[in-house]
C-alpha cells in the first residue's frame, strides 16, 4: 500500500515526540523530587506519584500509533 | 480486616510516686500509643526523667564513642546478651574497655603521625640524591649562603654575568639545583634563581650521603609499618572481642534512657500524674484489668471515647484539626507483606480503608500480565522463594514477595494465554520461531481435562495488540471501578451515604457510562461497524454521564469538569499493560531470530532445521542466555515499577487519602539482649 509509509512515520512521530514530551516533563519533576527525598525520605511515595504523571502522555502517543498501525 | 483497628482513647491518672510503675506496666502491655502532653493545660507541668535517666545516659554517652572507635556499625552480631550480666559488668568494661581502646588508638595514631613524618623526609632526600654531596656540606658556613631548591631551567648562564663567584650543582634531570654563593651577593643570586621559577626546598640535617639516610629512613618504615600491622590487629581482635557486648549494652541503655525519658510526654503536677493515650478497643479489658492487677489503687484507667469512623465535625472541606488518631493496619500473614508498599505512599488514615488487601491482589496479577512468559515466570518464583527464605530488610523482602506472586501469574498467563517462553510459542504459529519448529516436534496446541479442552495460548503478543489493548482497557476500568467503590465505602463511613453519592457514585456513573461508550468507539472506529442512534449502549451511555457530571458538579465543585479527562487518561494509562508486554516480547524476538535464524541457520518453515555445527549451537545459546538475561532484569523494572505506578496513581487516587498516623505503642524491642528476670532496670 502507497500510504504505508506515512502511516509508519505517522506512528513514529507520535510516539517518539510523546515521548520527548514525558522525558522533558519528567525531567524537572524527577529532580525536583529527589531534591524532596534527600531532606525527608518519606516524601518517596508522593516524588514517584509526581514524577510517573507526565508518563501518560506517551502512553497516549502509543495508543495513537497502534491504531494508526492498525490501520496500515 | 480492611479497616485499621478500633482505638479507644483512655485517660491514666495515678499518685506521681506510682508513674515509674506505671510506665513499666505499660512498656510491658505494649498497648498504648502515648499522646504527647502539651504544657497548655492549667496546673499541670511536664515531667522531669526518672533518676536512671541521667547514669544510663552518661554511660551511653562513652558507650556510643567507643562503639564509634571499634567501628562496630558493619558488624553483624548473632549472639544475644542477658540482661543481668549487662547489668552487672557494665561499669567496670566501660572503665576497662575504654583504656585499652583508648591505648590502642592512641599507638595507632602515633604511629600513623611518624609514618607521615618519614614519607616526607624521604621524599626530600631522594632530591638531594643526584647531587654529589654529603648533608654536611650544606649547613654551618659563615661566609657562604647555600641555595638548594627545585628550579626550571639552567642558571648557569645568567648567573656567571650577575656574580662573581659561585659554585652550583644541577641534578642530572635539571630539576633541582644547590648553589652557594658568598653572603654578600646572596640577595642578586637569590634574584637571578626566581627568575627561573626557584623553589627553596632546605636540606635536611644530618652526616652521609643522601642514599645512606634514605636506606635509614627506609629501615625505619618497615619497623613501623610491621607495628601498625600489629595494633590494627589488636583493635580489630578487641573489636571481635566485645562487639557482643557494646552492642548489647548499647541496646539495653538505650531501653532504659528511653522508658526513663518518657515522663517528659506526660502531665504532672507535684503528687500526681495524668497521661493520655490510645488503645485499640479490643485490647481495652486487658490493659483494665493489668493495671488496675498490678497497681492496686494508686492508678486510675478512665476510658474516655472509642472513636467511630465518622468524622466528629460533620463537613468535608473543613480543615478540621483533632487530635489525630493513629491507625493500627490489621491485615494476615500474607497482606503484611505488601503493607512496606502502603506505607512507602503514606501510611492509611484511621477512618479509611488500608488498601493493603486490594494492592495485594491486583499487583501480582498486574505484574504477571506485564511478564506474561513462563520462561521468566519461573525464575521470578524461584527467586522469589529464595529470597523470602534468605532476606531480611523489608525492601529485599517486598521485591522477593512480588517477583514470587507476580511469578506464579506470570507463569499463569504465559501457560494459559500466551503459551510461550522466552519470547517463543510452543506450538507453531504465523511462521515465527517457536519451539516446536526449533525442536523438530509438534508441540500441543490444547490438552484436555475432564473433556474440557484447555488451549495452550490463546493470544501472541505481536499479533493480537487489537485484543491486547481492548483487555487492558477493560481491566482499567475494572480496576478503577473498584476504586471507586472503595471511595464510596470511605465516603459514607467519614461524612455519611449523601456526600458518598455526590463525590463517588456520580464517578461510577461517568466510568460505566464511558465504558459503553467505548464499546461503540470500538465498533465504529475499529470494526468499522455501523452504530445506529438507537444503539441500547448510546442511549444508555448518555444519561448516565450527563447525571454522573451533574451530581459530581454539585458534589465537587467545578473541578470535577477539569477532572473528566483525567478520567479517560487514567483508563487509557492501563494501555501499559499490553504496551509492556509488547515491548518485551519484541525485544525477545529480535533476540530469538538472531540466535537461532541467523546464527544457528534455523530456518521456522522446516521443523528442526539448522546448521547443525556445534560451534554455532554455542554461540546462539551464548546470544540466548545474555538477551534473555537482559530482558529479565528489564522485566523486573519495568513491570514492577509500572504495576506499582498504577496502584498509586490511577487506582489509590480514586479512594486513598493517607497521611494517618501510625500505633506506636510504648514497646520495648530487643535484638541484642534478653531479658530472662523480667523488667531489668
Amino acid at each position: 500500500m502507497a500510504d504505508a509509509g506515512l502511516i509508519a512515520i505517522g506512528a513514529g512521530i507520535a510516539v517518539g515526540l510523546t515521548g520527548l514530551a514525558s522525558g522533558f516533563a519528567e525531567k524537572e519533576i524527577g529532580s525536583a523530587a529527589i531534591g524532596a527525598m534527600a531532606e525527608n525520605e518519606k516524601l518517596f511515595g508522593k516524588g514517584l506519584i509526581l514524577t510517573v504523571i507526565p508518563e501518560t502522555i506517551v502512553i497516549f502517543g502509543m495508543v495513537v500509533a497502534i491504531l494508526l498501525w492498525l490501520n496500515m | 480486616m480492611l479497616l485499621p483497628k478500633r482505638m479507644t482513647r483512655v485517660l491514666i491518672v495515678g499518685s506521681r510516686g506510682a508513674l515509674k510503675d506505671t510506665i513499666e506496666v505499660l512498656y510491658q502491655l505494649e498497648s498504648a500509643h502515648l499522646i504527647d502532653f502539651s504544657a497548655d493545660e492549667d496546673g499541670f507541668g511536664l515531667g522531669a526523667p526518672l533518676p536512671a535517666s541521667s547514669d544510663a545516659s552518661q554511660k551511653l554517652l562513652k558507650l556510643r564513642s567507643l562503639k564509634k572507635d571499634l567501628d562496630l556499625e558493619s558488624m553483624e552480631i548473632k549472639d544475644q546478651v542477658d540482661v543481668a550480666r549487662i547489668e552487672a559488668d557494665i561499669a567496670d568494661t566501660i572503665i576497662e574497655l575504654g583504656a585499652e581502646i583508648t591505648g590502642a588508638m592512641e599507638s595507632k595514631n602515633n604511629i600513623h603521625a611518624r609514618l607521615n613524618e618519614l614519607e616526607a623526609k624521604k621524599t626530600t632526600l631522594q632530591n638531594f640524591q643526584s647531587i654529589p654531596l654529603d648533608l654536611e656540606y650544606y649547613h654551618n658556613y659563615d661566609s657562604l649562603k647555600v641555595f638548594t631548591g627545585k628550579i626550571r631551567g639552567d642558571p648557569n648562564i645568567a648567573l656567571k654575568a650577575a656574580v662573581p663567584q659561585y659554585e652550583l650543582f644541577l641534578s642530572s634531570d635539571g630539576g633541582f639545583v644547590a648553589v652557594f654563593v658568598p653572603k654578600a651577593q646572596a640577595e642578586e643570586a637569590q634574584k637571578i634563581l626566581v627568575q627561573f621559577g626557584f623553589t627553596e626546598v632546605p636540606a635536611p640535617a644530618g652526616k652521609g650521603t643522601p642514599t645512606d639516610l634514605i636506606g635509614r629512613v627506609d629501615e625505619e618504615l618497615i619497623t613501623l609499618r610491621g607495628g601498625l600491622e600489629e595494633a590494627t590487629k589488636k583493635s580489630s581482635d578487641l573489636r571481635e572481642k566485645h562487639a557482643t557486648f557494646v552492642m548489647a549494652a548499647d541496646e539495653h541503655l538505650s531501653i532504659i534512657v528511653e522508658k526513663a525519658e518518657t515522663p517528659l510526654r506526660v502531665g504532672t503536677t507535684d503528687y500526681s500524674f495524668a497521661m493520655d493515650a490510645w488503645v485499640p478497643t479490643e485490647d481495652m479489658t486487658k490493659v483494665e484489668k493489668t493495671i488496675s492487677e498490678k497497681l492496686s489503687g494508686k492508678v486510675h484507667i478512665e476510658s474516655l471515647e472509642t472513636m467511630a469512623r465518622k468524622e466528629a465535625h460533620g463537613h468535608v472541606h473543613e480543615d478540621v484539626h483533632e487530635e489525630e488518631i493513629p491507625t493500627k493496619l490489621e491485615n494476615g500473614r500474607t497482606a503484611k507483606k505488601f503493607e512496606f508498599l502502603t506505607r512507602l505512599l503514606s501510611m492509611p488514615k484511621y477512618r479509611e480503608i488500608d488498601p493493603t488487601a486490594a494492592m495485594m491482589i491486583t499487583l501480582p496479577i498486574f505484574f504477571g500480565l506485564m511478564v506474561g512468559d513462563m520462561g521468566y515466570g519461573i525464575p521470578f518464583i524461584l527467586l522469589g522463594a529464595l529470597g523470602l527464605k534468605k532476606t531480611k530488610s523489608n525492601e529485599w523482602r517486598i521485591i522477593s514477595t512480588l517477583l514470587f506472586f507476580g511469578g506464579i501469574w506470570a507463569t499463569l498467563f504465559g501457560f494459559f494465554m500466551f503459551g510461550e517462553a522466552y519470547g517463543m510459542h510452543f506450538a507453531e504459529q504465523h511462521g515465527e520461531i517457536s519451539w516446536s519448529s526449533l525442536l523438530g516436534m509438534q508441540l500441543p496446541q490444547q490438552f484436555s481435562i475432564f473433556g474440557y479442552d484447555i488451549p495452550i495460548g490463546i493470544y501472541s503478543k505481536l499479533h493480537n495488540v487489537r485484543e491486547m489493548l481492548y483487555m487492558s482497557i477493560w481491566i482499567g476500568i475494572a480496576h478503577l471501578f473498584i476504586g471507586f467503590c472503595i471511595g464510596f465505602y470511605n465516603k459514607t463511613i467519614r461524612y455519611g451515604l449523601k456526600h458518598a453519592i455526590m463525590e463517588k457514585l456520580s464517578w461510577l456513573f461517568i466510568l460505566v457510562g464511558g465504558a459503553m461508550l467505548l464499546l461503540v468507539l470500538v465498533d465504529l472506529m475499529i470494526r468499522g461497524v455501523t452504530v445506529e442512534m438507537t444503539d441500547w449502549r448510546l442511549l444508555a451511555a448518555i444519561p448516565l454521564m450527563l447525571v454522573g457530571v451533574l451530581m459530581a458538579y454539585k458534589g465537587e465543585g467545578s473541578g470535577a469538569i477539569l477532572e473528566l479527562p483525567g478520567l479517560m487518561g487514567n483508563i487509557i494509562s492501563y494501555t501499559r499493560l499490553a504496551a509492556i508486554g509488547m515491548s518485551k516480547a519484541g525485544l525477545a524476538l529480535a533476540f530469538n531470530t538472531i540466535a537461532f535464524e541467523v546464527i544457528f541457520a534455523h530456518d521456522p518453515l522446516v521443523s528442526g532445521s539448522n546448521s547443525g555445527d556445534m560451534i554455532m549451537l554455542i554461540a546462539a545459546l551464548a546470544i540466548f542466555v545474555i538477551g534473555h538475561l537482559t530482558i529479565f532484569i528489564l522485566a523486573v523494572l519495568s513491570a514492577g515499577l509500572h504495576s506499582l505506578r498504577l496502584h498509586y496513581v490511577e487506582f489509590f487516587m480514586k479512594f486513598y487519602e493517607g497521611g494517618g498516623v501510625e500505633f506506636k505503642p510504648l514497646k520495648v524491642i530487643r535484638k541484642y539482649t534478653v531479658d530472662k528476670i523480667g523488667t531489668g532496670e
